[in-house]
């Protein structure tokens, strides 16, 4: 859909101070905390992980990059604009964490991945053969040519799945954004799925979000790894991911099972170490010195 | 009398004008689960009734023909937006929103019309048993219709209603289906979500004030459902739904008002009653092929 070039190393996505509250449920209740001060920057081209536990605010944090959400303080840019423009100009690919469609629509696979491309149509308007192309490309990308005219309703969930990253890149997309798409699968599944996402993210030279609670999925995907429980707590390559981070991380997931968290000094100044990050926000005190024992 | 009767065409002009209407919406109405909002509007267009009758608006006269149509319009919009915000507010418990709507507008409705015939009763001494069975007759109308008494200014207003709600949903096309199918993606790809569920709010509130003509506030969510539930039983396709829908809709007008007109049963009730009909006989088809396919 769009035709603007391609530059490696330049930023995808920028992140600049962003904080973001949800507003209170119900009369009486507070306001819930869902980031806090989070900066970081994603290069095109390259494959980001958000790794963090349940409630961590991954999701937030991608429905700021796609625009669904605005942040209370700082600014999230996506290839230089606002996310609500990138979007509009079909940068942005997206597959949502759990699949809600109505699935009892009596729609074909071909129509369900050619809907984001003709709601951009003109009423007396059909799909234009490069847009029919760009169908074509993401059905064979994704292994399901032989299904697009198969009921939509009649797929496996894996196949339901692959269904909807097709038409997340149907738009030709610069940036992909998929939200915990390995939940439920199963080892063998991870890895296929892994692969999948390689070939999509070379063949079409995509800048790849994938946000995770699940450490083999994400070490499997990324070449980048942001971890995230309401503060970003690392952003660097996936080899800098110790247990000290991990434990920040998941403290508040493994205190009710474990006790408090404890770091060892050597696991801390890892943290600390300035070569070991390239962040632009961290958070290396959260969480680290907890009182009370196991 | 037959149902080609001259007197009778403004009525089959509406009927059908009606069944062309509702039938592509009522494909829209039953995958995305709007019947009930179906009934809840067009239980609050009574309460729009009321308002008329209190203002003294609803007459013979082409004017107040017009401007009755335009207060129970303005209530029905406002009720299905209201439904939905209510709805929206309630974390999706819709339904209670349908309930507290349909069942406030019906009481507002009932007492109006008393208050209106009250008047009526003091400003006519003397009259006020025909007065009563006056009110009750309109009453009666209201709820279940009475396409015969439909006046050529009432076709064209018909008319001009359904080209405008059938040229917006063609227009809308595209991201009305997205926005039935996948509600939560689709504002990532730059449709309005909102905006399509209210868009869509307000086309079947115009159709149930048009449909509520020909066939009453009881029945007027019936022909914007049937006809699309029958047809979904017939094709896995939306296009080939689509159209079996409108042959329904416009075939099940027609059987209606000749079993009305020659039985002198009410056309409204009759035409439903043929579409139930149809409605089990895709049902049945279904699901014997089904069962042959499975032996």
């Amino acid at each position: 859909m769009t035709n603007t070039p391609q530059q490696p190393g330049a930023p995808a996505v920028e992140i600049d101070g962003v904080s973001f509250s949800y507003p209170p449920s119900g009369v009486g209740e507070p306001a819930v905390e869902a980031l806090r001060d989070i900066s970081m920057r994603v290069e095109q081209q390259t494959r980001l992980g958000i790794l963090g536990p349940n409630g961590g605010g991954k999701s937030t944090l991608i429905q700021l990059v796609l625009g669904v959400l605005d942040p209370d303080r700082g600014q999230v840019r996506v290839f230089g604009m606002s996310p609500a423009k990138a979007r509009r100009a079909g940068l942005v690919g997206y597959l949502p964490q759990r699949i809600a469609a109505d699935i009892d629509w009596p729609l074909s696979v071909e129509q369900v991945i050619a809907l984001p491309l003709r709601t951009h149509l003109k009423p007396w308007q059909s799909l234009r053969a490069e847009e029919r192309d760009a169908i074509d490309r993401a059905m064979e990308l994704l292994e399901i040519s032989d299904l697009r005219a198969r009921r939509i309703g009649a797929l496996s969930g894996g196949q339901l799945q692959r269904v909807m990253i097709a038409r997340a890149i149907s738009t030709s997309p610069r940036l992909l954004v998929l939200d915990e798409p390995m939940l439920g699968v199963d080892i063998a599944g991870q890895q296929r799925f892994s692969a999948l996402i390689d070939t999509i993210s070379t063949e079409l030279n995509l800048t790849t979000i994938v946000v995770t609670h699940d450490m083999r999925a994400l070490v499997a995907v990324a070449d980048r790894v942001a971890c995230l429980s309401r503060t970003l707590h690392f952003h660097d390559t996936p080899d800098g991911l110790t247990p000290a981070v991990l434990a920040q991380v998941f403290a508040h997931d493994i205190e009710p099972i474990l006790g408090a968290v404890h770091i060892d000094a050597h696991a801390a100044e890892d943290c600390d170490d300035p070569a070991h990050q390239h962040t632009h926000s961290h958070d290396c005190d959260h969480g680290q010195h907890r009182g009370g024992g196991s | 009398m037959s149902m080609f009767a001259v007197e009778n065409t403004p009525a089959l002009i509406a009927g059908l004008s009606i069944a062309l209407l509702g039938a592509p919406l009522s494909v829209f109405v039953v995958l995305k689960r709007l019947a009930f909002i179906g009934q809840g509007v067009s239980h609050a267009a009574f309460g729009g009734v009321g308002v008329s009758m209190v203002l003294g608006v609803a007459g013979a006269s082409m004017a107040s023909n017009l401007l009755q149509l335009g207060i129970v319009l303005v209530f029905s919009v406002g009720a299905a937006l209201t439904i939905s915000a209510l709805g929206r507010s309630q974390k999706g418990r819709i339904d209670t929103a349908i309930g507290i709507v349909l069942s406030a507008s019906m009481a507002l409705g009932f007492v109006l019309f008393t208050i209106a015939e009250s008047r009526h009763d003091h400003d006519e001494h003397g009259h006020a048993h025909g007065a009563h069975a006056d009110e009750h007759h309109v009453i009666e109308e209201v709820l279940f219709g009475n396409i015969l008494d439909a006046s050529w200014a009432s076709v064209w207003v018909t008319l001009i209603g359904t080209l405008l709600i059938l040229t917006t949903l063609w227009w809308y096309r595209h991201s009305i289906i997205f926005w039935c199918f996948d509600e939560h993606v689709c504002s990532t790809y730059g449709v309005r979500s909102n905006r399509m569920g209210n868009l869509l709010l307000v086309l079947l509130s115009v159709a149930v004030v048009l449909s509520m003509q020909v066939v009453g506030v009881i029945l007027a969510a019936a022909v914007l459902v049937l006809p699309g539930a029958a047809a979904l039983h017939l094709s896995s396709r939306l296009r080939p739904v689509t159209l079996w829908a409108i042959g329904i809709g416009l075939v099940g007008t027609l059987v209606g008002f000749a079993i009305g007109t020659s039985t002198h049963w009410p056309i409204g009730p009759s035409i439903v009653l043929v579409h139930a009909g149809v409605y089990l006989m895709a049902l049945t088809t279904n699901m014997s092929m089904r069962r042959l396919r499975s032996a």
